[in-house]
């Protein structure tokens, strides 16, 4: 990039600033929401058996088991459901005994290298702890996940 | 459900070879002892089967280990047209890429269609089958009401176990807890089960689970590995797909650090300084089925491991375990093991608070990362009161800690009453039985006592408001105020040192400042250190901010605030009342 000699004066970083895209809040959490799904997720891939025409050995259910397969509930519903009824014996619920936040402040780690990261990205606010880490982190994740 | 009952009365009198009779049995049944002896006979041997999210440990109580079997069905890439269920994955040849079927999702099961041909293959002849021996199989803490159902109705139903029993591991490990080490039963201790999807915190006090004091923790054994995953397949190779992989480098090379930032700084040297650094020999799935930790002086080995992909572990060795101890570092917002365990204890009554802290039990898989003991009891010191004793006991096998506990809890008298039969099950139907599962070992009845002393101090500060004796005439149109006065009349005639005569400074002498000072407004005061202080911050909080807005969130909170911070604020009161206006 040449720079010309009207603009060498003062800092890069603040003229190049405006031009910068910055990610919010809200996508910034909703970021954050994606790397927790995925960290609790079963499988990365998709099923190498989907292609298949099933197979004879899929287990197949009678007709009882079709039955509870019907009252089968989403988690989200289990845990609505009781959380209904706990209120309504006043019991200790499912969602009660989850921890609070801690009182302590977050340590940062850098997302290159993972030793402690005193910087974060303008852009996204991923931590990173030197300029090579920087460089990576700004060729290789960051606003690559930001959709 | 009409129907069902009559279809199973029908039954019922048709052929009623009770075996075991219980307490709680309808009164128009008649008893049967006939088959006693049958029914001795049947409690020395049970099915236990510890039901993880990850792995089931399952076996006859008369054998000495339990088969460990992988809870959930597996695909691999090269062998199309077979599944791997459960053990069998020892069958496969080539593990890369497999795709996994898990049946529970954060740990509770919601996928039947899976967990049902993972237990078909555990009850089966080679394995564990159950030849009309009773079933002891556990469940999770708080499971959800329609998978009990669907549990009952599989092991009544399908398998047509003669009897069972449900109940949660921590149970189990109790006993086997108290067997172990030869304490009484009722002897307090915290279990920390730390498994597959989560960690629990579990205080037992009188051999019951506190439900006040139990915390979880959303952070178990398939967060971390998914994490450990992900930095992999970032900074070296995608190993996205390799789950079964990860989750065996992560065993084989991960630990728990004493002191993470000497550790980073260790881990940030270069050359032989650094002992940190590992490097781990990938599995080909030719040669190598399960891979290994470099050995750096055998040099023999080395040229042999030229053609395998390496992968270098560095930091990642105790960061990824760190998670535990600060889910923070990956944006969660919670806390870590260690102050869970410490917030458990302080929900506890008072009395116990140091005794809980004397037996803390750690179980499940993550407890097997190395240092993790010494970091929780390295935490919990810190966090502790100097004069109490700490105690953590991370037994031999923490994974099959609870399938022991199986026995001993055949051992406790009067356990066959505790078990239900079929014949119970069809009678009475799933909800009376599960209550009679749900209300073993819980502690629910001090639940109640805790958050009344809350409002009583509370109530205590609003009446202080309410006075005018500090010169502003407070406004006493507001409802809410006027009905916690209400209550407070019918509190102040029960005796307030009903349930705190062991407390020091306990939340009844608060009290009766309160009442006294309304009442006689004079010389009522029995101790005049530790209410005065009380009374002076209050009139100072007062004083900073009374507005209805302050008042209606106090009064909001009462319903969630826990033992733990009232106890704390009783002690610390000067302290801690500014917080609270």
């Amino acid at each position: 990039m040449t720079i010309s000699k009207s603009t060498l004066r003062g800092s890069n970083r603040l003229k190049e600033g405006d031009k910068r895209r910055v990610v919010d809040e809200t996508s910034r959490k909703r970021r954050q929401r994606k790397v927790m799904e995925l960290l609790e997720s079963d499988n990365y891939h998709d099923d190498p058996h989907a292609d298949l025409v099933m197979s004879k050995k899929i287990p197949r259910f009678d007709d009882s088991l079709e039955q509870r397969s019907t009252r089968t509930k989403k988690r989200n519903q289990l845990v609505d459901e009781d959380r209904a009824e706990a209120e309504a014996n006043k019991r200790v619920s499912y969602m009660d005994i989850q921890c609070e936040e801690s009182p302590m402040p977050p340590r940062h780690f850098c997302a290159v290298c993972g030793f402690l990261g005193h910087y974060s990205c303008l852009s996204c606010g991923t931590r990173f702890c030197c300029i090579r880490c920087m460089d990576t982190h700004a060729d290789t994740r960051c606003l690559k996940w930001a959709a | 459900m009409n129907s069902f009952e009559q279809k199973t009365y029908s039954k019922l009198s048709s052929d009623r070879n009770d075996r075991i009779r219980t307490k709680r049995r309808r009164s128009s049944v008649g008893p049967s002892d006939s088959n006693k002896e049958a029914k001795k006979e049947c409690d020395l041997m049970a099915v236990i089967v510890d039901s993880g999210a990850y792995t089931i440990k399952a076996g006859l109580s008369s054998q000495q280990n339990s088969t460990l079997i992988p809870n959930c069905i597996m695909k691999a890439k090269s062998e199309r047209k077979r599944l791997f269920v459960g053990n069998q994955i020892d069958e496969c040849r080539d593990c890369s890429g497999l795709y996994f079927l898990l049946p529970c999702e954060r740990g509770y099961i919601t996928k039947w269609d899976v967990q049902k041909p993972v237990w078909d293959y555990v009850f089966s002849k080679n394995v564990c089958p159950i030849n009309d021996n009773p079933v002891i199989v556990t469940q999770p803490l708080f499971n959800f009401k329609s998978i009990q159902d669907c549990m009952d109705e599989i092991f009544f139903e399908e398998y047509e176990v003669n009897s069972m029993f449900r109940l949660n591991p921590t149970d189990l490990a109790r006993l086997k807890y108290a067997e172990e080490l030869k304490l009484k039963d009722d002897v307090p201790c915290v279990i920390v089960d730390s498994g597959f999807s989560f960690t629990h915190v579990i205080p037992y006090i009188n051999g019951n689970k506190y439900l006040n004091g139990i915390r979880r923790l959303n952070v178990g054994g398939k967060l971390l590995t998914n994490h450990l995953k992900d930095i992999i397949s970032y900074r070296q190779y995608n190993v996205m797909e390799e789950t079964y992989v990860i989750n065996q480098v992560k065993e084989d090379t991960c630990y728990v650090a004493e002191n993470v930032k000497e550790e980073l700084k260790i881990a940030a040297k270069t050359g032989s300084a650094n002992h940190i650094v590992r490097n781990y020999v990938l599995p080909d799935f030719n040669n190598i089925r399960r891979g290994y930790i470099q050995d750096p002086n055998n040099s023999d080995q080395k040229e042999k491991e030229e053609s395998c992909q390496i992968l270098r572990l560095n930091n990642e060795r105790f960061i990824v375990p760190e998670i535990l101890f600060h889910p923070s570092d990956i944006g969660m917002k919670s806390m870590g093991i260690a102050e869970a365990v410490v917030k458990s204890i302080y929900s506890c009554p008072k009395q116990q608070q140091e005794n809980l802290a004397k037996n803390i039990l750690l179980i499940g898989g993550n407890c097997k990362f190395p240092g993790f003991r010494s970091r929780i009891y390295a935490d919990l010191r810190s966090q502790l009161p100097q004069a109490w004793e700490v105690n953590v006991y991370l037994p031999n096998d923490p994974i099959s800690y609870c399938w022991e506990g199986g026995r001993p809890l055949l051992r406790t008298p009067d356990f066959k009453n505790f078990l239900v039969t079929k014949d119970e099950y069809e009678e009475l139907g799933s909800s009376i039985i599960q209550q009679r599962f749900n209300t073993w070992m819980i502690d629910n009845s001090t639940a109640n006592e805790e958050p009344k002393r809350a409002v009583e101090v509370y109530k205590y500060l609003d009446k202080l408001n309410s006075q005018t004796i500090f010169g502003k005439q407070d406004n006493g149109n507001n409802s809410l105020e006027t009905k916690v006065n209400k209550e407070n009349i019918n509190l102040s005639m029960t005796p307030p040192e009903n349930g705190d005569s062991g407390t020091p400074i306990s939340l009844g002498d608060e009290f009766d400042l309160g009442t006294g000072s309304e009442d006689t407004s004079q010389d009522s005061f029995q101790q005049p250190t530790e209410p005065e202080i009380i009374s002076r911050t209050a009139r100072k909080a007062n004083l900073r901010n009374n507005s209805p807005e302050n008042m209606v969130s106090v009064n909001k909170d009462f319903e969630s605030f826990t033992s733990d911070d009232l106890t704390n604020s009783a002690e610390l009161f000067p302290l801690g009342t500014g917080s609270y206006l």
